[in-house]
């Protein structure tokens, strides 16, 4: 097995097109464990800790932009406020000696259903931006993920970084597993409140085979939300938006939980992170 | 010079002499030697739960490289040994022959059936996949009652049946109390309740590791092993090597919670791989071999019948069981169900009890031992139930505790099982317990919570339990069929120049004895802690002993040390006289030295009298130059340590997840010698407990496959799902020997699951639940919460 490193974003990218195959390593959280399960090694290893580029965070009008070698602990000391979802999906995630290594962009290589970063992604809009030597494209989030831990990365793309838009409102994310650390999730939900476009974003995790929004619902909680009065949020439509969530998934039965248990969690978690996000905005109580 | 001892060693917090080199890990781990010449090997395990082997080719393996030998069951078939149980419970027990690679069928998934030795351990490992293995599948059973259904495919079909053994303990046919079945045909109220105790991986953070030397016409075996003289007694017996030929070995040892008692199929086919190349062999297993090869715990059924009257007093006790075995017999993995069988009646005055349990045969990895064993099912059985009946009766499960428990001017206390318990107080520890819980508030808080339909309800647990430690006198062994003796050794050397070596026959792995046994020594003879060197675990240094399981070491090694130092001081005080010139008669062993009565300023301590011995220049006549000693204790009964567990659960009744709020644990362990290692015992017991109530659960697939076979599936708690733990302690101490500790290692474990359960069943009771199935899940409480049908099952 071949091991590549370039230490410049450019090199990086012509060592991606000259080996297609080879895989790239950032924090090596999900890509070691593979491999000491006993999956074929790649032909080669392109490790991208040493691209000094990708190691930081920028603002730029709005918009995050979280290099691809950003930390979950980063994240969670860094950008708190910015993108409220996102840190408390990064503070749920593995343990400390994993989220001082793992990334967002290693999430989405992985494009796991339960990867823990991708709700809070989509629940905010966010966008991926892939390059190669063939210059720079950004994808949007909703068109990522194409299904069971498969991405739309082009086999000579990496990921340079992830815009997020700061957020205009409060944001929640809410995991059910069956530990409080260390834990794959039954499942996840993410809704981010935008009052001044008066839109509800959602993202939900293990519930699909890839992590998705719930359309149906965003459209409702926009369309119903007493906005203007900033009165309190009904219980009916608090439940009804729980439920058009759970209406998105199509889960499965595994050895962490049934289909069913999953449907009705959503909902329970969905309706319990609108109720808090618009308490949090109206200072009404939750 | 009269050096005194400051302040008694015993009951102070010492911290671990041992730990500095055990946490950085720079230390004897088996896996941390090397030997000359020293070649590795790896295993080839059966991925079927139960198929014929029907030929095995190991020479491709051959030509890959750096590989020196490969060898299948067949190959071996005469020289390999067997494993052998050394409890067989009954006198017409199935025991199967057990061999340590399989030769013509497998029986589980895991099971090893070729061995390819190289170089280096990946080249090993690289070399499996050469080796050409057909197997013939044959029928799976997985079930405990399906195994024994009539038609059941057989694990082993020579046998002719699933059953290993049916052991029954009736009260009125030992004449230790009435008959159970009367009682519940008299009573007032009956609760009849089924538990399962699911079946758990015992994980220490070491994994088995063995080094098996051959050289020089003799064997040394390396091992990471809880019990090495039971290793080297069986190894003997079973592969016919003499025994004086066999030494072995525990290095430091990384954990074990019962999952190293065992004489493994890892450690003989180290031996067998080690005589066929003639050069030492190590083996370290994986995690993910370790989970499916290293024996698992629990796996029981539990049907258990309360009698009693309407105001709560307890007339009978019936308890059924149904205990998998899985394919193969444990080295005490029959008995493991009858260290609890006298612990249904825990604390309380049941007048009349039945026991009976049936051991089973499945296509499973075998179980045996684990933290514990066999008493935190009982515990977890009636506890469970007491809280029941409180709930028929509308009692409030402490006060049902009150209305049936030992109290404390009734001990000693002869129990319906004939055990007499010593000492103890439930009462004082419930007391302490209630009132550092808050009991009352926190009933009231459960009550509002009630009231207004909170979707978060909250729980409160009770679990007083004791269980019985220090294993164990030998003459109940031998009356239970156990293959050996209870009895532990202690040897003091008393070095020229004071310092002292304690060398001890049981085999500490963890849990803090060489400064326990220091602080205890200190006292004993007046020698500075720090001069004190503990040694065990090595058959050749330590060459008796029964090593360490069952909370035994303290509460039976530590008798056979106060016993062998009193020895000490005995030879001691004849030369000490001598030195004084006066009559041994008028010394006396005060403040850590001889000293003349009356006259405490003349005085020799042990140091003045290791001198002189070892000068021997002017000792008494017919004294031996020397102090050394060495003493060996049978104890005469169990120890009874107990204790009062609460736990506080926030339950979310619409998503099913448990939050434990509060956990107070009020133990008493009897004397305490070192209240830190106490602490770090009952810390580490309660979440082994815990886990089991909410996270730990080995589940197979219907073709026995493990499906939690690494640590993303089988979920072992993290800091970040474990309370604060409000831990104090009583003192009663044990009334049966000189030292009064009672055993700490396995409190935790037993008193805390039941204590989570209760507290999960107490939140969701108004909801008609009377029960959760462990593991707890999110899934399971909020089934239970949603249909009130009580099990949450699936
Ligand atoms: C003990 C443990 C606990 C965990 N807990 C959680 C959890 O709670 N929630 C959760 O979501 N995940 C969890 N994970 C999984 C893992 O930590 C995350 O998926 C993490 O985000 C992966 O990031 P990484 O940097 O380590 O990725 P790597 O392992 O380095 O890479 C993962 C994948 O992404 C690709 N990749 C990496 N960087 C790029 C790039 N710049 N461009 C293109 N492809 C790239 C790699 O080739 C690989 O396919 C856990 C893992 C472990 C070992």
């Amino acid at each position: 097995m071949d091991f590549l490193r370039p230490t410049t974003w450019a090199d990086a990218l012509s060592a991606k097109a000259e080996h297609p195959d080879a895989m790239p390593i950032a924090g090596g959280t999900d890509l070691m464990v593979g491999l000491n399960f006993g999956q074929p090694p790649p032909p080669a290893l392109l490790d991208l800790t040493a691209v000094g580029e990708l190691a930081g965070w920028d603002r730029d009008d709005g918009t995050i932009r979280i290099g691809a070698g950003v930390t979950y602990s980063q994240i969670i000391a860094e950008l708190a406020r910015e993108c409220p979802a996102l840190a408390v999906a990064s503070r749920t995630v593995g343990s400390p000696q994993i989220r001082n290594r793992a990334t967002v962009a290693g999430n989405l290589g992985t494009a796991s259903p339960a990867g823990d970063a991708h709700p809070p992604l989509l629940a905010t809009g966010a966008l991926v931006e892939a390059s190669s030597v063939r210059g720079t494209r950004v994808i949007d989030i909703d068109d990522f993920f194409l299904g069971v831990k498969r991405n739309a990365l082009a086999p000579d793309e990496l990921i340079r970084a992830v815009r997020v838009p700061v957020a205009a409102g409060p944001q929640q994310f809410a995991k059910i597993g069956t530990r409080n650390a260390m834990v794959i999730a039954v499942c996840t939900v993410a809704v981010a409140l935008d009052p001044v476009r008066r839109s509800v974003g959602t993202g939900i995790g293990s519930a699909a085979p890839t992590p998705r929004r719930a359309v149906e619902a965003e459209a409702l909680a926009a369309a119903n939300l007493p906005w203007s009065s900033g009165g309190a949020l009904a219980e009916d439509l608090a439940r009804d938006f729980g439920n058009r969530v759970a209406a998105a998934a199509s889960p499965i039965d595994d050895v962490r939980g049934t289909a069913a248990y999953r449907r009705h969690s959503l909902a329970v978690l969905a309706r319990r992170a609108l109720q808090w996000t618009w308490a949090e905005m109206t200072g009404g109580p939750r | 010079m009269t050096a005194t001892i400051a302040q008694p060693e015993v009951g102070r917090a010492r911290l671990r002499k041992e730990d500095a080199r055990l946490v950085t890990g720079r230390t004897r781990w088996t896996e941390n030697i090397t030997l000359p010449g020293m070649l590795h090997l790896a295993i080839l395990r059966s991925p079927y739960a139960h198929a014929r082997i029907t030929s095995v080719n190991t020479a491709p393996a051959l030509d890959r490289p750096n590989v020196i030998a490969a060898f299948s069951g067949a190959d071996v078939a005469e020289t390999q040994g067997v494993l052998a149980c050394a409890w067989p419970v009954t006198e017409d027990m199935v025991a199967p022959t057990y061999t340590p690679l399989a030769v013509t069928e497998v029986r589980h998934v895991g099971e090893p059936v070729a061995v390819v030795v190289a170089r280096d351990r990946a080249s090993a490992v690289d070399a499996l996949e050469a080796i050409e293995v057909d197997y013939e599948p044959l029928p799976v059973v997985l079930g405990l009652e399906e195994a024994l259904a009539e038609g059941s495919p057989l694990v082993h079909s020579d046998k002719g049946t699933n059953k290993c053994y049916t052991w029954i303990f009736d009260s009125a046919e030992a004449g230790t109390g009435g008959n159970a079945v009367q009682a519940e045909a008299d009573a007032e109220v009956v609760i009849k309740r089924r538990y399962v105790q699911q079946r758990l991986i015992p994980s220490s953070m070491e994994p088995r590791s063995v080094i098996v030397d051959p050289s020089g016409g003799e064997w040394t075996m390396y091992s990471a092993t809880q019990i090495p003289h039971i290793v080297r007694f069986l190894l003997s017996a079973t592969t016919g090597t003499p025994e004086h030929k066999i030494r072995v070995i525990a290095p430091d040892v990384g954990g074990g919670f019962g999952g190293k008692i065992g004489v493994t199929p890892e450690e003989w086919i180290a031996f067998t791989a080690a005589n066929r190349v003639g050069r030492p062999v190590k083996y370290t297993e994986s995690r993910a071999e370790s989970m499916v090869s290293a024996h698992h715990g629990r796996d029981v059924i539990q049907d258990i019948t309360l009698s009693a009257r309407r105001d709560g007093t307890l007339t009978g006790v019936s308890v059924k069981l149904i205990a998998n075995m899985g394919a193969y017999l444990g080295v005490v993995g029959p008995g493991v169900p009858l260290l609890g069988a006298f612990m249904y009646n825990a604390i309380y005055k049941v007048p009349a009890y039945r026991f009976e349990c049936t051991g089973v045969f499945t296509n499973t990895t075998k179980t045996d031992a684990y933290r514990g064993a066999g008493r935190p099912e009982a515990t977890y059985a009636i506890e469970r139930a007491m809280d029941e009946l409180a709930a028929e009766l509308g009692l409030d499960p402490v006060e049902i505790r009150r209305r049936n428990w030992i109290t404390h001017e009734e001990f000693p206390f002869t129990t319906v099982c004939g055990l007499v318990y010593d000492s103890g107080n439930y009462e004082a520890a419930t007391e302490k317990a209630l009132s550092l819980l808050g009991y009352d508030d926190l009933r009231a808080e459960q009550a509002a919570r009630r009231a207004s339909n909170d979707p978060v309800q909250l729980g409160i647990g009770v679990s007083t339990y004791t269980e019985m430690c220090g294993l164990a006198p030998s003459r109940i062994l031998g009356a239970l069929r156990y293959g050996a003796g209870g009895w532990e050794s202690a040897t003091i050397r008393v070095l020229a120049t004071g310092k002292v070596e304690v060398i001890t026959g049981t085999t500490p792995h963890g849990q803090g004895h060489v400064t326990a046994w220091s602080q205890i020594v200190a006292d004993q003879l007046g020698v500075p802690f720090d001069d004190i060197s503990v040694l065990y675990g090595d058959t050749r240094v330590a060459n008796k002993g029964m090593d360490t399981y069952g909370s035994r070491s303290l509460a039976v090694g530590g008798i056979a040390l106060v016993n062998a130092c009193e020895k000490v001081r005995d030879k001691a005080k004849v030369v000490a006289a001598h030195m004084l010139e006066c009559s041994a008669d008028d010394l006396e062993f005060t403040d850590g030295a001889f000293r003349v009565r009356g006259n405490p300023e003349a005085a020799k301590t042990l140091a003045d009298v290791a001198l002189a011995v070892f000068t021997a220049h002017n000792l008494p006549d017919g004294i031996e130059p020397q102090l050394d000693s060495e003493a060996t204790f049978d104890p005469s009964t169990f120890s009874f340590p107990h204790g009062t567990h609460l736990c506080a659960t926030e339950v979310d009744t619409e998503t099913g997840q448990v939050k434990i709020r509060r956990y107070v644990c009020v133990d008493d362990v009897g004397k305490v010698i070192n209240p830190l290692i106490v602490e770090g015992q009952v810390h580490g017991g309660v979440a082994q407990g815990i886990a089991q109530a909410l996270f730990e659960d080995a589940v197979y697939d219907e073709s026995g496959n493990l499906i939690t076979g690494s640590f993303a599936e089988y979920l072992l708690p993290s800091a970040a799902d474990l309370p604060t733990l409000e831990a104090d302690r009583t003192e009663t101490p044990a009334t049966t020997h000189p030292l009064g500790a009672k055993g700490v290692g396995e409190a935790g474990t037993i008193a805390a699951t039941p204590a989570v359960v209760n507290a999960i069943v107490d939140a969701l009771r108004p909801r008609g639940v009377h029960d959760v199935m462990m593991p707890c899940t999110p899934e399971r409480v909020w089934r239970a919460a949603q249909d009130g049908s009580g099990r949450g099952s699936s």
